[in-house]
């Protein structure tokens, strides 16, 4: 009864069309919002680095806000809050601007975060040479910043993938979504499983990657 | 020589926060000539000479390269780093980049350089410093002399008119440390300026034309290497040679 | 302008709402308060026994950690709450979020633990035992506290990550703040009270966030 119930495959066959449709939108999200992050991320850190001590405080003050909101409320803002003032974005799009501005703070900390680490002799040498502060950081500093935060990159990603599902809330009919729905349809938890396995079985090589890479800079 | 000084500072004030660190060195430099800065660390040597291509600003004072004054707020800097050349006490290498690209990163950005110009440059300056075999390798391959040969030849190709060199030996290990003063040993040949701070006496007192002495901020005396060596006038720069040289 | 203070800003509703979300606010925080506790001691006790030499209790640990990290915390309630019931295990919305979370943090909290387990240098284990102090003793006495010091950074900012998601049980109908003001918003037809909500998740999060910014900046110097 246990395995008619949680692994029925009849089910899966049924509701299959469904599910792949809400495998492919997550697919288009993460597509989306992982690259849009990290280049949001990026360019901020950038303005940081960059900037006075005014700019920083207001980079401080910009990631601290959204790492310290739900990304769901900032969702169902976005979704239910915006269009009062006109702004209809639907929910693909309110999921995207929800998750990147969510996203990008994490991201703009890391990469933040690997800039500073850069010894200063870098910098020295690069203006040394008469580059710009921008063409010193840019050629000199972000690649090996990159080059070291590669783990929190991917561990970032990870999580930002993960918070897709989250969008079901505001039903897209995403992975989780479509797993839902497909479940009303057949009256078994069954597609719920399966969506897991599947996350899981997509995710563990990710997951795994990431926690080696923690260890490794906790053993240095 | 009938020219002008290549290099006047005069009355240079460097504050950090409340601390002075800098109070009122002036130095003038004759073009081709090579000045040693000694002192013990805390005199403010590498504070100086940072100043002189503004890696470090000022607080007051002025600084003039071939006449013209370069410490106003609407100096070029950019083109001051292009005049003034300097070798780090920790080479300051890019570890991403192979020794040419190290040299021409600076020519291709800097100068403007298209990257076939850029790259002959950066193998004749290469060749210059003894390591036209080494273009293609990265930093970490390299031994430290090495590398701070690399840096010196990244610092002349921008043919810069003055050379700054903070402590370029000692980050090295002893037995590195002649083939970094060769090199500079031929710059000198070839009449580069240069001001170095170092504690390479013996060869401060070969190559220097003249040499200054730094305690707490200001120079405490100046004069021909024989000079100091021989008969140094201010009591500060007889301990310090004495604990050196142990005369 | 006005349009968005009226909409957004619009004080009388929120002073209205005031009331009902910050019940909804000691929800939240009871959630929050729940999942750290045990999801904390959970993970500080799996990086426990994970440390004992035998393979039976390493790979059902590592196992457990990398489904936790692997599914999202939505997935994962949501399987509790609308998926376990089919096999006769019903858990309250309020207890499917905190299970939920729970498992997640527990997932972490050991990560967490254990990086700073591993950090402990060979030579403080080899001193301990040469003393004649059991596997237990050293791990509680030795290793232990100066692991969990190493371990508060990312600690913290992984509780953060984790309580957010109390958040989530909105979407088990869990009456807690998010679930209040996207009630109130609907009834009223104005989004001040998601204004409001928001404001009130920074302020319980905002600090944790602050101190987490303080303790990098206090180990800014150390490894």
């Amino acid at each position: 009864m246990f395995l008619d119930n949680f692994f029925d495959v009849d089910a899966i066959i049924y509701t299959y069309p469904l599910l792949l449709d809400g495998f492919l939108l997550t697919l288009k999200l993460v597509a989306v919002v992982v690259p849009a992050g990290i280049a949001l991320g990026t360019c901020l850190a950038l303005i940081f680095a960059l900037g006075g001590w005014v700019t920083k405080a207001g980079f401080i003050v910009y990631v601290d806000t959204f790492r310290s909101l739900p990304p769901l409320v900032l969702l169902v803002f976005i979704f239910y809050g915006l269009p009062f003032l006109g702004l209809q974005l639907g929910s693909f799009v309110s999921a995207v601007v929800a998750l990147v501005l969510n996203g990008s703070s994490y991201y703009a900390e890391i990469v933040r975060a690997g800039i500073v680490a850069i010894p200063k002799g870098q910098w020295d040498a690069g203006r040394a040479t008469g580059l710009s502060r921008f063409q010193t950081i840019i050629h000199i500093v972000l690649p090996q910043a990159f080059r070291n935060i590669v783990g929190p990159l991917l561990g970032n990603t990870l999580e930002l993938t993960k918070a897709t599902s989250i969008c079901s809330i505001v039903a897209l009919p995403e992975f989780l979504r479509a797993a839902q729905v497909a479940q009303s349809h057949v009256y078994n938890p069954t597609p719920l499983v399966f969506v897991a396995l599947v996350y899981l079985i997509l995710l563990w090589p990710l997951a795994r990657l990431v926690s080696r890479m923690e260890r490794g800079i906790a053993t240095r | 020589m009938t020219s002008a000084p290549i290099l006047e500072i005069a009355d240079l004030r460097k504050s950090f926060g409340k601390e002075e660190v800098l109070k009122g060195v002036n130095l003038t430099v004759q073009r081709g000539e090579v000045v040693v800065l000694l002192g013990s660390s805390g005199s403010g040597k590498s504070t100086f000479l940072r100043c002189i291509n503004r890696l470090e600003e000022p607080t007051s004072g002025t600084i003039s390269l071939n006449g013209v004054p370069v410490t106003s707020s609407d100096a070029n800097l950019h083109d001051l780093r292009k005049q003034i050349g300097m070798v780090f006490q920790s080479f300051n290498l890019y570890p991403h980049l192979t020794a040419l690209k190290n040299i021409t990163l600076a020519l291709r950005l800097s100068l403007g350089q298209s990257r076939k110009v850029a790259e002959e440059q950066a193998t004749r300056m290469l060749s210059q410093v003894g390591l036209a075999e080494k273009a293609r390798s990265y930093p970490s391959e390299l031994s430290g002399g090495q590398q701070q040969r690399v840096a010196i030849a990244r610092a002349l190709a921008l043919e810069p008119q003055v050379m700054l060199f903070d402590e370029p030996t000692s980050a090295l290990d002893p037995e590195l440390v002649g083939s970094v003063l060769e090199v500079i040993r031929l710059l000198r040949q070839s009449n580069m300026t240069m001001v170095i701070v170092t504690h390479e006496l013996g060869f401060a007192r070969e190559a220097a034309d003249r040499i200054v002495m730094m305690d707490k901020g200001e120079v405490v005396e100046e004069g021909a290497p024989e000079q100091l060596f021989t008969a140094p006038r201010h009591q500060r720069t007889r301990e310090f040679l004495k604990h050196f040289t142990g005369r | 302008m006005e349009q968005i203070q009226y909409y957004y800003f619009n004080v009388p509703i929120m002073v209205d709402a005031l009331p009902v979300m910050l019940q909804g606010l000691g929800l939240t925080v009871l959630m929050a308060l729940t999942t750290v506790v045990i999801g904390v001691s959970a993970g500080l006790l799996l990086a426990m026994l994970r440390s004992y030499p035998t393979r039976w209790a390493r790979w059902p640990i590592i196992g457990f950690v990398d489904i936790f990290r692997s599914l999202p915390q939505l997935v994962i309630i949501i399987l509790i709450y609308f998926a376990l019931p089919y096999a006769g295990i019903q858990f309250s919305p309020f207890w499917s979020t905190v299970l939920g979370l729970s498992l997640v943090l527990a997932a972490f909290a050991q990560e967490s633990f254990w990086a700073g387990i591993t950090a402990t240098h060979r030579g403080q284990w080899e001193a301990a035992t040469a003393t004649g102090l059991s596997h237990t003793a050293t791990m509680l006495f030795v290793v232990l506290p100066p692991a969990i010091k190493t371990s508060i950074p990312s600690l913290t900012n992984r509780i953060i990550a984790v309580t957010k998601g109390t958040a989530l049980g909105s979407a088990v109908a869990v009456q807690e703040l998010l679930a209040h003001a996207q009630s109130i918003q609907s009834v009223v037809a104005n989004p001040s009270p998601l204004t409001l909500g928001a404001l009130l998740y920074m302020v319980i999060f905002a600090p944790m966030v602050a101190f987490s910014r303080w303790l990098e900046w206090r180990y800014r110097w150390s490894s």
